[in-house]
């Protein structure tokens, strides 16, 4: 053999390029050197000789550096490329080797990352992309004013149609648009009519946006005049859906409501406008309006807020001055008002941006949606940490061959590498698995949120960006510490112990692991818990109404707006008509239908002021004698409104509880009395009824009084029709006659009441619907992960336990030691689990509907369940363990 | 097969490295050096710098393989050894030559055996 030495184990590091040059020319000229001292030369001049027969030094070592360099490169890449190579072999295997823990994994990832996808696809439409076609959206704004508005105070994006005129004054707007909600209205006559989503868009609409028309053109200036010919533009999908893409359609006239409009223009697919509801039709504003009103008073009186307005910026121009110019004019077109004390001075005009979620006016919805992407997140690191968890067991049953690995001379690091990536094959299988639920699950919450056109499948770009990034994050998070963990260097006492020790210790890790997922999944369904405990609170109120039986129906009539008399005499025709419909229960007329808030001044008998704070009330109607009973109010106490009660009768009210309890809080409030919009004699309470709601869920608990129409003299606005049965089959059984019984009759809005509220309690079915679904997710995989771990425990314990029962230990005990280790998870993960609940209530509580964050009932039910759950998972590792042979458990050393 | 052949004008040196090298010996540079100017009595003049060129070219080929080292004066050295890819290089280097051998035998018959 040679004679030399390694160097290297003596723990030097490899020199580098030049040094290795160096060390090698200076071995040889040393070597040449005693050479020739030992033929007699001088030291001196033997280093002279040797450096003249190496050749000129320089040049040598500058040349033999650079190969050096290179060489080294080339070898490293090599190597590089053979490692990764191998290492995806090995990872390879090992998944194959193990085909149920790859599926586990591979399932486990791909809900965790899928349910993540779908969240940020609904966050991603809700709150970070602007509404379609809309150009340089963040140059665009929309007009939100702030002051006390239908009964309360609040900021809305209502504005009337001077107030617009206003906007287009102010040169910090380079231009402004208006919009007014849309409606149904019907599209055609006879059979063929159809029920279209129409909004009224002012000439500068879609100009302000930036959207371009997939056909035709949209509005000029002198479409958008009273007199000119009534025109309207067209979405893209309702052109398509309804007269199937046909060109021909432009210039052509169709009827909104019986009134002739001419198409002129098709906008683009997916857009919507300034939100995200989908629209059919878009009307010209002022002519639309005028045939609507049969007036063009709306053009200077400041009255009536139809049209919600979004501005473009001009260049550089501050929002702050644009606001403050803008608040001058709200307020000056106001000043007589504001002077009679009739409107709030303090009202104030804002701008907000286009994406309504992050503005002042953000949906509960989008508000919801947030909290399930958190929540999401919750359940991906449920997974993660379950994955991790099944990578350490399966780690720990390879111990030995790792050790065996490890001694002989396979890198720490190279192992390591190899169970990262063969977590990251897993995790893009998840990954792949994602994007499937992502599609199908995108489209289920797509229905959960009908008031948002989406454009199809969920997977697109971003979400496929996303899917990726959480895919990385999932396999660093969920390989990583296991592959640390199992590498560790005292492996080496595994390999000699063979891993037959007597006792076997779970590792910290994974136990921490599992008490953690059981912490997040009693988080989660606490969640659930609150949010279903809502919707069935939304649902059991019917908002003191019976709104799954009652119709709404609104008379329209031709021309001006008839006088109070006459439009009570006409309600009262129709009344007596529906009366006796087949399926109908009851009719009563309202000055105040659903969603109408009105307030006036209200004094109470030797009181200044009352005691009431602003926006709670006290809001008022005037009823004819059966409309608490139609709509389902139960009397408290007194009587209600009779027919008795007249003009000229004494004057009487009914109050809801809210109201009795504010302003006579020592008596009953029966036989008290009020002055009521000023008038001289006192309205004295005559009965009291539950809350009912004026419109809004969240509002029943606002004062209300309910007067005589006969005595307030004031004018019906609609009719509640209430239903024996089906509400919808009368809802459609009523509509023709009360579409025609009169010539004054133009159009009769009627609608059951369950379909005006749905868009309400959206937000509760949808956090209520996601979070049971992320809830139960975690649940489940919370589950599986304790089963795996005590079933794993059980396994690994075979031997411990064969010498126990051979020794006498009775299986009863066995079973209990399984269980009781099962339970003290549980127990922790639960007691853990309940306190971030309880923490974090206060800031899910908005979100919620009349339950409390730290509801009890909520609280201690998921603790029952999350126990129960983990009995039934630790059962059979337990049972398992009743059933290990003494004989063969021995028999296996 | 093609594999790594040698450099045509640097080729009588790295054959002569190879041969060296080629029973199986590790030795650094110094003493190939050593043993080759012995082997050839003197005639291959080359600047010592040069082996270390051809070293580490066919280093980079894979013809052979290097390793530090201590020396038996108790020095660092690098050792080189041969590779799997230079045996069969020097196998068909030693075939050619002595084809190349015969070949010249053949034009000009030695007189010496005869």
């Amino acid at each position: 053999m040679s004679p030399k030495r390694r160097l290297f184990q003596l723990g030097l590091g490899r020199p580098g390029s030049r040094r290795t040059v160096d060390w090698e020319i200076e071995h040889h000229l040393a070597e040449q050197t005693d050479i020739l001292v030992g033929e007699g030369w001088d030291p001196e001049a033997a280093r002279e000789e040797a450096e003249r027969r190496f050749g000129s030094l320089p040049r040598h070592r500058r040349q033999l550096v650079g190969m050096e360099r290179r060489r080294r490169v080339v070898r490293r890449s090599v190597e590089w490329k053979e490692a990764v190579g191998s290492m995806f072999v090995h990872a390879a295997r090992s998944i194959v080797r193990s085909p149920g823990l790859a599926a586990a994994v591979v399932i486990m990832l791909g809900l965790g990352i899928g349910v993540n996808t779908v969240m940020f696809g609904v966050i991603d439409r809700l709150l970070l992309k602007p509404p379609a076609h809309v150009e340089d959206a963040d140059e665009v704004r929309r007009i939100l004013v702030h002051g006390t508005l239908f009964g309360g105070e609040r900021t809305i994006p209502a504005l009337t149609y001077p107030d617009v005129e206003d906007l287009r004054s102010i040169p910090e707007f380079a231009s402004v648009g208006a919009v007014s909600s849309a409606q149904e209205q019907t599209l055609g006559r006879g059979p063929d009519a159809m029920r279209v989503k129409a909004a009224r868009a002012t000439f500068d609409f879609f100009t302000t946006l930036g959207v371009t028309p997939r056909l035709g053109r949209f509005f000029a200036q002198d479409d958008d005049q009273i007199g000119a010919e009534a025109t309207l533009v067209m979405s893209e999908e309702y052109w398509n859906r309804a007269f199937g893409g046909d060109v021909g359609i432009l210039g052509r006239t169709v009827e909104i409501n019986g009134n002739p409009f001419t198409v002129i223009g098709i906008a683009p697919r997916g857009f919507t406008g300034m939100d995200l509801t989908p629209v059919d039709v878009w009307l010209a504003a002022l002519p639309a309006e005028f045939i609507r009103r049969g007036s063009d008073s709306f053009l200077t009186a400041r009255g009536s807020y139809w049209l919600a307005s979004v501005v473009r910026m001009a260049d550089g121009a501050s929002s702050e001055v644009a606001e403050s110019k803008a608040t001058a004019l709200h307020l000056g077109g106001r000043a007589d008002r504001i002077e009679e004390g009739r409107f709030n001075p303090e009202t104030y005009v804002l701008t907000a941006p286009l994406i309504q979620a992050r503005g002042p006016t953000a949906s509960s919805t989008s508000r919801t949606a947030l909290w399930l992407g958190g929540v999401s997140l919750i359940v991906l690191l449920i997974a993660c940490a379950n994955v991790a968890n099944l990578l350490l067991t399966q780690a720990s049953r390879k111990r030995q061959e790792t050790a065996v690995r490890l001694s002989l001379g396979s890198s720490r690091p190279r192992l390591v590498g190899e169970m990262i990536l063969g977590g990251f094959l897993l995790s893009s299988l998840g990954g792949l698995a994602a994007l499937a639920l992502t599609h199908a699950g995108g489209r289920v919450v797509q229905t959960l949120l009908p008031d948002v056109l989406w454009s199809g499948t969920m997977v697109s770009g971003r979400t496929i960006g996303i899917t990726l990034l959480l895919t990385i994050a999932a396999s660093l998070l969920a390989g990583l510490g296991p592959a640390i963990q199992s590498t560790r260097p005292d492996l080496a006492k595994e390999l000699k112990e063979g891993g037959r020790e007597g006792t076997h210790r779970r590792s910290r890790i994974r136990t921490t692991l599992t008490v953690a997922q059981a912490a997040m999944s009693v988080v989660l369904l606490v969640g659930a818990g609150l949010f279903l405990q809502s919707l069935k609170e939304v649902r059991s109120l019917d908002l003191g109404l019976d709104t799954d039986r009652l119709i709404l129906a609104i008379l329209e009539t031709h021309g001006e707006e008839l006088e109070a008399p006459e439009r009570n005499l006409l309600y009262e025709d129709a009344m007596s008509r529906v009366a006796g419909m087949p399926g109908v229960a009851g009719v009563a007329v309202t000055d105040v239908p659903f969603q109408w808030y009105m307030r006036t001044n209200l004094r109470l008998p030797g009181v200044d002021s009352l005691p009431i704070p602003r926006g709670v009330g006290p809001l008022y109607y005037s009823v004819t004698p059966e409309y608490l009973n139609v709509l389902g109010l139960e009397l408290i106490r007194g009587r209600t409104i009779e027919e008795t009660d007249q003009d000229g009768t004494p004057l009487v009210a009914v109050v809801n509880e809210t109201m009795a309890r504010a302003f006579w809080p020592e008596s009953d409030a029966l036989g008290e009395c009020f002055y009521f919009n000023g008038g001289e004699s006192c309205t004295r309470v005559v009965g009291v009824v539950e809350n009912s709601s004026v419109g809004d869920i969240d509002g029943s608990q606002w004062l209300t009084y309910y007067l005589p129409i006969a005595q307030t003299g004031f004018g019906a606005q609609g009719m509640y029709i209430r239903a024996e049965d089906d509400v919808d089959r009368v809802a459609a059984s009523i509509a023709p006659t009360l579409r025609s019984f009169s010539p004054q009759i133009r159009y009769a809005d009627i609608e059951p009441l369950h379909e005006t509220l749905a868009p309400q309690s959206r937000s509760w079915t949808m956090g209520a619907t996601l979070f049971s679904v992320l809830g139960l997710l975690a649940l489940l995989v919370a589950t599986v992960g304790l089963y795996s771990i005590l079933a794993f425990d059980v396994l690994q314990r075979t031997r411990e336990i064969g010498i126990r029962t051979a020794l006498g230990a009775e299986r009863s005990r066995v079973l209990k030691g399984v269980m009781a280790d099962g339970g003290r998870i549980a127990v922790l993960g639960c007691l853990l689990g309940l306190m971030v609940a309880f923490l974090a209530a206060p800031f899910l509580e908005p979100l919620l509907f009349n339950v409390q964050g730290r509801d009890p009932w909520v609280l201690s039910g998921v603790g029952l369940v999350i126990l129960a759950v983990a009995s039934l998972s630790s059962l059979p590792p337990a049972l398992r363990a009743t059933r290990v042979d003494p004989v063969v458990a021995l028999k296996e050393e | 097969m093609t594999g790594p052949s040698l450099n045509p004008v640097s080729g009588t040196l790295e054959l002569l490295i190879l041969r060296t090298l080629g029973t199986g010996s590790e030795l650094h540079g110094f003493a190939i050096l050593e043993w080759i100017k012995r082997s050839t009595e003197g005639e291959l003049i080359v600047e010592d710098g040069a082996l270390y060129h051809a070293l580490h070219r066919m280093e980079k080929r894979g013809l052979i393989g290097s390793e530090w080292g201590v020396s038996e004066k108790g020095r660092r050295a690098r050792y080189y050894r041969i590779s799997k890819a230079g045996k069969g290089v020097l196998a068909e280097e030693e075939e050619r030559w002595s084809r190349y051998v015969e070949a010249v035998a053949k034009i000009a018959p030695c007189d010496a055996e005869g």
